[in-house]
């Protein structure tokens, strides 16, 4: 064992690899539950379903802590513009999880109060069905969100990110070779100027010595 | 029921009360708007009353209903007492739609204010004298009164950015006695924020 510790210990892999199989198995789920959905939720947090298994058993209550959005009971019209809000205030990267048919599609509630299915303020993810769907369909519904997120890459989501900042980066690297450049050039015809005007002046000082 | 039929003497001379036919079941009396306030003083504080619960102020909408003839819209007032087993009387006013108007008995209930305004919001019915007389249920940008019959059950209505309510809330943490010592310059009021039809503080 110590022979082998010893030894250099590197793992060679890529960025994505690394980056997507830390974020999928820590998910920190947001619960935004508004009706029965979330009791359902609950009992998947609970030992005998165990939601830390998956590394999810850090359930945040506030939305600048969680990756994910778990949208869990009816929602309203009155409700949808703090649902967005909630949305809006999570970091990248999020996901959302319809839970339920509420969430999913208004459910039942087909009428005047109930948003027809949250995906008409937010981007989802994955759905679940089920009113209320089991612990089993959550769990199923993690693992789905786990292998789409192993799809995701890090590295060309932060090009993506970054590529304003690079070209102002270039375009500042631009200016200053170029202001550099000048100053030289600039430099060189003044030490040019100072060397004629020494010499200017030591052959006066011979002219005069002469005389 | 019996307490019920005795009472209803009373209010027949004091009142002008009628006992309503249709309710088969149950003890309705039905009594003109003008009455009501009295009445249900009466039916709180009296001794042979006491009906010291109001579990419900409910709204109903008569229009399209078969065979009926009167004013589309009806209060209904649900008491119960808890001093006798069974004592339970509805109170009924019948509005028409042109005047849609019904004393308030917030002040007789505390639990009226609420349900008042519940009615309210899904009926449009007026309660004159409601000390704060908003939607309760429905968002503050929603334009008529769902449970209305000819309400098209489907039409839905967006509301366009969540109520600013930290300026009621900080009120009413200073009715507590809590004290505001510091606010930061994000939840000031501002009259922007504010919805149109929501209160102000
Ligand atoms: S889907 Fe069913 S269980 Fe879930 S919130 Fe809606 S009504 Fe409740």
């Amino acid at each position: 064992m110590t022979a082998l510790a010893e030894k250099a210990n590197i793992i060679t892999s890529s960025l994505d690899f690394i980056v997507n199989w830390g974020r999928k198995n820590s998910l920190w789920p947001f619960p935004y539950g508004t009706a029965c959905c979330a009791i359902e939720f609950m009992s998947t947090e609970t030992a005998r379903y165990d939601l830390s298994r998956i590394g999810s058993e850090y359930v945040r209550f506030t939305p600048r802590q969680s990756d994910v959005l778990l949208v869990a009971g009816t929602i309203t019209y009155k409700q949808a513009p703090i649902l967005k809000r909630i949305y809006e205030q999570m970091a990248e990267p999020r996901w959302v999880i319809a839970m339920g048919a509420c969430a999913s599609s208004g459910g039942f509630y087909d009428a005047y109060c109930t948003v027809p299915g949250i995906d008409h303020i937010i981007p989802v993810d994955v759905y679940i069905g089920g009113c209320p769907p089991r612990p089993e369909s959550f769990f199923d519904a993690m693992f789905q969100l786990q292998e789409k997120i192993q799809d995701e890459s890090y590295m060309k989501a932060r090009a993506e990110r970054v590529k304003e900042q690079l070209e102002m980066i270039k375009a500042k690297t631009a200016e200053c070779k170029e202001n550099a450049e000048k100053a030289v050039k600039n430099a060189v015809s003044c030490g040019v100027q100072t060397i004629k005007e020494g010499r200017d002046n030591l052959m006066k000082k011979v002219a005069f010595w002469k005389e | 029921m019996a307490d019920c039929e005795k009472l209803l003497a009373i209010l027949e001379e004091k009142f002008g009360a009628k006992r309503d036919l249709a309710d088969k079941w149950g003890f309705t009396v039905l009594v003109e708007r003008e009455n009501l306030h009295a009445l249900m003083l009466f039916l709180r504080d009296d001794q042979s009353a006491k009906f010291d619960v109001l579990l419900d102020i409910v709204g109903v909408d008569y229009l399209g209903f078969k065979d009926y003839e009167g004013p589309r819209f009806a209060v209904e007032y649900v008491l119960k007492t808890m001093k006798a087993p069974v004592r339970r009387m509805r109170v009924k006013v019948l509005v028409s739609e042109t005047d849609c108007k019904v004393p308030s008995i917030a002040d007789l209930y505390a639990i009226a204010n609420w349900q008042e305004r519940e009615v309210f919001d899904q009926y449009g019915v007026v309660f004159e004298g409601h000390p704060d007389l908003r939607r309760l249920l429905n968002h503050a940008e929603f334009e008529g009164h769902p449970l209305r019959k000819d309400y098209p059950a489907h039409k839905r209505q967006w509301l366009s950015t969540n109520d600013y309510l930290l300026p009621e809330l900080e009120a009413r943490l200073e009715s507590k006695g809590y004290k505001i010592v510091a606010r930061s310059k994000e939840v000031m009021p501002n009259d922007d924020e504010y919805l149109e039809g929501s209160r102000k503080v």
